[in-house]
Formats: C-alpha cells, structure tokens, sequence
C-alpha cells in the first residue's frame, strides 16, 4: 500500500488540527495598567462630535479637554484649556484665555483656532453631530446647524466635493448674499420641517445671480448655510476665544466643558477623514491621556499623555478600559480584583449590596428621571382629569421600595430634587404633583366621567424590554386595576422598535427616562414646549412656552428660577408626564482609588485621580487575591 | 468529480444569493433604523447621516448598492461602531472565536470520541449508563447554565482560572470547556451509535473470529467505521464552533464574533449584520462541500453523483 488517500486525509486533519492548538494556545497577554475599569459595551466612536453616550464618554473625557472641565465633586466649571474667561455685563459674552503651554499630542501648539474649526465641524450639518442642539444656545448656531437662510441673509455655499475627498474636508467654499430661497423655510427656527423638502437658492455672488441647488444636478452643491461669520463664535488671537450667546444661559460654563464641544485637530481631521483619523495610530488629541492601543470590544489602553499642559497634576500612567457587556461579569472581575471600578453591578443585586453595607458602593440619586409619557391625543388620556387620576394612583414608594430597592427615590418632580445639592440651586422649589391617594384619585376619575373605570377600554402600556421596567409596569397595572379598575396591558418590545413607536407617536402610555445633560433644570423642562421634537406627548401649552422661553432670556437667577418652577408646575398639574422615580448611581469602586466621587450626573474624569499601590496590594492580599 | 464541485458551487452561490436577500429585507422591515434615539435627532442632522449611508436611497437602489459592494468582499462600514469597517471587525473577532473553538473542539473530540467508544464497548454497563447519562445532561443543559455552575466552583470555590477576559491561556480554558461541553457530549453519543453499528457487521465477527485481541479489533477496525457519522456532524460544527457563541462569550467577555450575530440584528446595524450572515453562510457552504469531497474518499460505498 504505497498511497491512500483515506490515510493521508487523516494525516492532514491531524495536522490541521495541532497546527491549529498551537496558534489557539500562544498569546502574548499585556501587562495591568495603573488603573482597570471595566466599560459597558464598545465605544460607537471616539469623534466627540459624533458620539453622545456615558460610556464613550468616559473614554473621550480622558483624551480630550474643553475650554473647561468639570469638578467631578461640585461639578463647578474648572480652568481646563482655557485657563480664564470673562463674562459680559449683558451674560451673553464669554471670552476665553487659552493657556499658552497647552498642546497638542502631536506637539503643536494649541491655539484658539482649533476650537473656532471644532466647533464649526460639529454644527456643519454634514457631520451628523447627534448633540450639536447643545450648541444652540450660541448666536446663530441652530440657524447654521439646521441650514436656515432666509433672503437677505449673507450666506456661504459648499460646492460639491471631489470623490476623492475625505469626509469632512469641505467643499470649495463660496460667499454671498441670499436673493431668495424656494420654498421659503419656516420663520421660527424652532419649527422643524418632519420632511425637509428641496430647495432652490438664488444668491448673489460678488454682483452676480447665480441658482444653487443642493445634490449633484448642474447647479449643484453641499450646502447652502449662513455664513460661518454670523454665528458667534470668533478666534480673536491665538490665544483669545470669544462666544457669544443668543441668550444669558446660566449652565453655559457647565456646556463648554462637555464632550461634543471637545477641540479636534484640523490636520489630523482632514488628512485621514472619518474613521482614519480616530483610529489608534492617527488620532490626536489635547487631554491628559493618549490613546496606546485599541482592541475592538477587548481594551482601550489609554497612555499618560507627555505634552499635555497639566502632566504633573496627572498620576496615573496608564489605564485600562475593559468591555464588559455582561454586568454580571463585570462584578465577578470586580470581586476577583482584576478592575478597580465597574460603572453598576446587576440591579438584582443592589439590593444585597446595599445591605451589606460595603466601603466601596454608595449609590446617590442621580439627575435621572424614570417616567411616563401619557400621550394626551389618545382617549381617555386627552382628559387632564384621567391623567391625574393616573397619577395619584400610582404608588411610586412601593416601586421603589419593592421593585428597584437600590436606594431609587419616589418622585413628585419631573426635574429630580438633587438639583439642591449644587450651590446655584439649594433654593430650587420644583414644581410637585400629588402623592399616593387612591381616593382622591377614583373621586377624579368618576368627575372626568369614568366612575371606577367604567368606558375605558385597556389602555397598552409601552416599555422597552427591560426586567426592571417590566416588573415596574406590572406593579403600576395592578396598582390602576385596584383603585381605578383601569385595565392596563403591558407591551414590550425590543429597543429599536420601541424608539420607533415613540418617535411616531403610536403609544397611549410609554416609559421612558431622561438623563440631565448638565445642571440645570432646563434640561428637563427645555423638552415640553410645544413642537418639541422630544415632547413626544401632543402637550401643548401656551404659558408653559412662554415660562420657558422667559427663563431662557432671564438674567437674574432667581427669578429665572422662579419661571422654571411656575413651568414645572403646570407640568405636574396638566401631567402629561408622570415622574416615577429618580435613579441613583451604583459605581463599585475600590477604596484605594483616590480622587473618585459619586456626582448627580454620574460623571467621572479620569484625568486626576491616583492609586495608592500600596493598599491596594494590602487589600488584594487580605482578600486572598494576590 | 468537476461536475459535481462545479454543480456544488453553483448550489452555494444561490444559498448565498437568497440569505442576502431575505436578511435584507428582514432587515429593513424590522420597526426602527440605526438612527433612532432616545432623544430625537432633528431632521436636518438625521437626514445628513442617512445620505452619509445612503440610506436616503430607494430600497431596491440601497439593495443593488449593498450587493455590488458586498461582491467585492467589502462589507462596508458598521453603523453602530462607525470607527470600524464590517472587515475589521470579522477580522478582529473571528481569530478569537476561533481560538476560543479550536481548543473547545479539541476537548470535544477527545473527550467525546473516548466517552463514545468507551461506552459502546461497555454497552449496558454502569460505565455506559453514567456517560450516557451525563452527555444527556450536557446536552440539556443551557451554555449559561453549565457556565454558571463553571464560575462559582473554579473562579470562586476554588479560584484557579480568571473571572472573564481574554488574552492567556488561562483565561481561555474555562470558557473553551464551556463552549466545548455540549458538543462533546453530542459527539459521544455519535460515536457511540456508530460503533454499535460497527460491531454488529460480519466483518467484525470475522476479525474475532481470526482470533484477535479485542483491543486490536476496536482500535484497528471498528474505530474507523464509527468516525464516519462524525465526519459529517464536524463539518457544520466547526463552522458553529469556530464563529463563536453569543452567551458564552458575553459570559467570559471574549470580544469574539459570536456577539455580533444578535446584537447587530438588535442594534439595526445593517452592514454589520449582513456582513457576519454573509461571512457565516460562505463558510458554512464551503465546509459542507469540503465534508462531501473528504466524504466520498474516507467512505468507499459512498459514490458522486
């Protein structure tokens, strides 16, 4: 038997497969960094003009900084590229002073230009910048953001790029003055248009009428926006950054140090477009830390950065961001000493946490709200007497007390009363619906001409598959079926499909929970105006606007918080919202990390916070872990 | 032989023609897009990230569009991991699921191709009742379970592998039992099956009729026969095996290939969905034509038709 195919085929397979044991059992394992966290999924991108979520956030928090920076205890702004500023008398200038020694992680110096292009790139409405209605309380920049011109107004045309461009490099960029524009757009800019439809502009270009239509036609271009040098947003000097404000807002020096306002460098944007330029290899970037190396949903290293201003305040020398979609393993890394922070463990076990009475987990309330949208175009719901009913019988205290039991807090508010504990807003008196009173609430429901239920048919309720809003809404229809006779049905559906009822407004009653973007109650009250594209709910009130749009103009606190009270009031009275509960943060972090605090917007810079090596070795030993 | 590979591949050109096809579409009637927020984008921005992806488009343009660029085995950018393309990301977690298979698929043979044996020659004894036994409830129990169970008695009762991660030997042991258990349970009872069926032929009689020693007969002549049914069964699952499993890697976060099938679908990410369905459904069709060419030559009754 010289050859036979049967045997050599064995012989390959078994070939095949040591091969295969032998790549599968070599590895070459990284060393621990300073400092190990475990993130709750993979980053969606490191472009701070594009991402808007916590956990990117805490990533691009580190390898980038603002004009300024949060304090991670008072969340007070705090000096961070720009090292001063000034405020106009009229609360609507600010003039930064970027620091001399500020640089790039490249080396090049920094300047206030960077900031003038980042800002620009973020409202261009090419960028797709999901958070760019954060910018708008800036003199014009909705107008450039949403591409509302209107005749008269000096407008800048991108012509059509060439195929080989990269993304966001621009177009050749041409100036002039808008003849007209058809169809004319909506006179407010806050009235959006659901369906935008195509328009024709005449602009007038040194003496000449020339037509532009966006799309790639004979006359065809990117855009046609206001121009640039409308919106208020100027570079003085190199040194000097000026913005001005459509309005005094107050929280503004909270909004310069967020991440979609985060400077990006124009060369190392331009030469590698997106998403060359965030990858490991090319990106540049301005905060205390650098990216080292990128593992896709594995690790994100990221490296103490040695041109940052602030180096010497920075302790660490590197970090470890895990993905660690299960929050279950999270814990188990958490518990085997391999990550010194997990952002929550499970919210079944909060509650044995809590019980406990661990050094390392102290939830507080954060600026997070859980509610529910009553869609008041829907019967009986277009009753405010049905809607307050509603309210008033659901017993928010045995929610928290029986379902989420992490220490969450019963809500009367819709803007949580955490508020207080920052300095600006101790005297902040929200505006509160009823307690729990079944009575009073049966008593409203028979006036609106429903005595115990009789001729409402079940009314759905709307969540996203999730055990806690689950259990929560199962809680809730009991609660309704015994003091009102209100039959409710849950329904749940996977999270896409669920954003998608919402959007169109096919619900009754939909769960839902809003997280403050900075503090201020604006953030939560901003969302109810009329037309407002997260309403969500066909609620409409003329003095509710009028409050809202007042405090947005009003210079002196407290009467700008007095509007928001009186807005906040009318809310919980017409309800077309019901708070349920207030959230509250659930970090484990090991007690030998210093400079780490709980806040109300669960926010955690990275940037100064230290190890102590020598407890933690302790503590690990003790725990039987090293 | 050429016909029959050349009608074979013909064959998996339409399956893969018709899962493009049906998972697009799925895909775009799933309620929701990409783009959907908790809080809403405006129209503006949104509608200048749709013309970004195309997604402005007319369906049947976005089909052809999508189809085009996949046949140049460019599957495009993730919607949902926007710094990534489809590519880079395959190529990132496949090495690690495979990792992850290769050593569960060698514990699963082993094991499983021992147990088997093992019990058919034992048939009806205690041993064959106890690894009988135990495959049924390796077949029966969930992944998650086996690697809950797995956890709390080697990361915690008795710590001598790492919770979850990846990137050492160690780290990698736990989860590849995991993931292995229940094909080496499965393979058991394959094999078992098959060496019944071996031992009952003639020729097997003739062979202790000669006079061999009973270890002779297993070894050189009934094994042979009782890999065959595990031929056929390994091809689908390696292709299984190798792409990665969605619960067991979330459990140990292994940053693998298997999380993507379910979680691109959730997250109305269409390319990356379409890419790893694609990536899956040319692998699966390739291994199964491998299997029916290694086929004809191991097993001589079997003949190309």
């Amino acid at each position: 038997m010289l050859f036979n195919p049967r045997n050599l085929i064995a012989w390959l397979a078994l070939l095949a497969l040591a091969g295969a044991t032998v790549w599968a059992i070599s590895f070459s394992p990284d060393p621990p960094a300073d400092f190990t966290f475990a993130n709750e999924a993979e980053v969606k991108s490191l472009d701070p003009a594009i991402i808007t979520g916590q956990l990117e956030g805490r990533i691009v928090d580190c390898i980038f900084e603002g004009l300024t920076r949060w304090d991670p205890q008072s969340l007070e702004p705090r000096p961070g590229v720009a090292e001063s500023w000034e405020i106009s008398p009229d609360k609507r200038t600010y003039t930064f002073h970027v620091r001399h020694n500020a640089k790039w992680s490249d080396g090049t110096p920094f300047t206030a230009a960077d900031f003038l292009f980042s800002h620009r790139r973020a409202l261009d409405p090419q960028t797709g910048c999901d958070y760019s209605y954060i910018y708008w309380t800036i003199k014009n920049a909705r107008k450039y953001n949403t591409l509302r011109v209107a005749a008269g107004d000096p407008v800048e045309i991108e012509l059509n790029k060439p195929a080989d461009a990269t993304s966001f490099a621009r177009g050749e960029v041409l100036r002039g003055k808008l003849v007209s524009v058809e169809p004319p757009f909506p006179k407010d800019v806050a009235t959006e248009e659901e369906d935008p439809p195509k328009r024709t502009y005449v602009v007038e270009i040194a003496g000449k009428k020339r037509t532009f239509q966006p799309g790639d036609g004979e006359n065809g271009c990117q855009f046609v926006l206001l121009d640039f040098s409308e919106v208020g947003l100027k570079a003085i000097d190199d040194y000097t950054y000026q913005i001005t404000l459509e309005n005094p807002t107050a929280y503004f020096l909270q909004v310069t140090g967020m991440f979609p306002l985060y400077p990006v460098q124009k060369k190392c944007v331009e030469t590698f477009g997106y998403p060359g330029w965030v990858s490991a290899e090319n990106l540049v970037s301005n905060g205390p830390f650098r990216i080292g190396s990128r593992k896709i949903r594995e690790r994100m290293r990221l490296v103490k950065s040695d041109t940052y201003w602030g180096r010497n305040e920075v302790r660490l020398n590197s970090i470890d961001a895990l993905v660690i979609e299960s929050r279950t393993t999270a814990l188990n890394l958490y518990l085997t000493g391999k990550v010194d922070w997990i952002p929550a463990p499970p919210p079944a076990i909060a509650q044995q946490l809590l019980a406990e009475k661990r050094d390392d987990f102290h939830p507080m309330p954060e600026f997070t709200i859980f509610f529910y949208r009553l869609n008041v175009k829907k019967k009986p719901l277009d009753n405010k007497l049905v809607r307050q009913a509603l309210g008033l019988a659901m017993n928010k205290q045995a929610i928290v007390e029986g379902v989420t039991r992490a220490g969450e807090v019963a809500a009367r508010s819709f803007v949580p009363l955490v508020i207080r504990k920052y300095a600006k807003y101790a005297n902040y008196e929200p505006g509160q619906c009823g307690t729990y009173n079944p009575k009073e609430a049966a008593r409203l429901l028979a006036e609106a001409g429903y005595p115990g239920g009789a001729g409402i048919d079940t009314i759905p309720l709307l969540a996203n598959s999730d055990d806690t809003r689950q259990m929560v809404g199962e809680l809730i229809q009991r609660q309704w079926k015994e003091s009102l006779g209100i039959n409710a049905r849950l329904v749940n559906q996977e999270w896409h499909a669920y954003l998608d009822t919402m959007n169109k407004k096919d619900y009754s009653i939909g769960a839902g929970a809003w997280i403050g973007d900075y503090i201020d109650p604006n953030t939560f009250l901003g969302m109810f105006v009329s037309g407002g594209t997260d309403n969500q709910t066909n609620w409409s009130n003329k003095d509710y606007d009028r409050l809202i749009a007042d405090a947005a103009k009003e210079q002196d606190d407290q009467k700008r918080l007095q509007d928001f009270h009186d807005a906040e009031q009318i809310l919980m009275d017409e309800m077309p919202v019901i708070p349920v509960y207030v959230l509250v943060t659930r970090n484990m972090v090991r007690p030998y990390v210093h400079g780490f605090f709980e806040n109300a917007l669960d926010t955690h810079p990275l940037g100064r916070i230290w190890v102590d090596a020598e407890a933690r070795n302790r503590l690990l030993h003790t725990e039987g872990l090293r | 032989m050429i016909w029959f590979i050349a009608k074979r591949l013909l064959w998996m050109v339409i399956t893969i023609w018709v899962v493009f096809t049906v998972s697009f579409l799925l895909m775009h009637a799933a309620p929701g897009g990409p783009f959907d927020r908790e809080r809403k984008l405006t129209p503006e921005v949104k509608a200048n990230i749709e013309r970004r992806y195309d997604l402005d488009k007319p369906l049947p343009v976005q089909y052809f569009h999508e189809m085009f660029r996949d046949l140049h085995g460019d599957f495009g950018y993730s919607y949902n991991l926007g710094d990534f393309s489809v590519n880079q990301i395959i190529a990132a977690g496949l090495p690690r699921s495979a990792t992850l298979g290769i050593l569960a698929l060698v514990f699963a043979v082993t094991l499983g191709f021992c147990a088997g044996v093992v019990s058919a020659v034992r048939r009806g004894g205690l041993l064959d009742f106890t690894l009988m036994s135990l495959a049924t409830i390796g077949i029966a129990l969930p992944s998650f379970v086996i690697a809950g169970m797995a956890i709390i008695a080697f990361v915690f009762v008795w710590p001598i592998f790492p919770a979850a991660g990846f990137g050492s030997l160690r780290q990698a042991i736990l989860p590849s039992l995991c993931l292995g258990a229940p094909f080496a349970a499965e393979i058991a009872r394959l094999v078992r099956t098959g060496m019944l069926d071996v031992l009952g032929q003639d020729y097997i009689r003739t062979a202790y009729a000669k006079g061999l020693p009973t270890r002779t007969v297993i070894l050189r002549h009934a094994m042979k026969g009782a890999v065959l049914p595990l031929v056929s069964y390994l091809g689908p699952t390696i292709v299984d095996i190798l792409t990665g499993s969605t619960i067991i890697e979330q459990i140990f976060a292994i940053p693998g290939l298997g999380y993507h099938f379910v979680q691109s679908a959730l997250n109305r990410d269409y390319t990356l969905a379409m890419g790893v369905v694609l990536f899956y459904t040319v692998l699966l069709c390739s291994i199964n034509v491998v299997v029916d060419i290694v086929y004809t030559v191991l097993d001589p009754r079997v003949k190309v038709e």
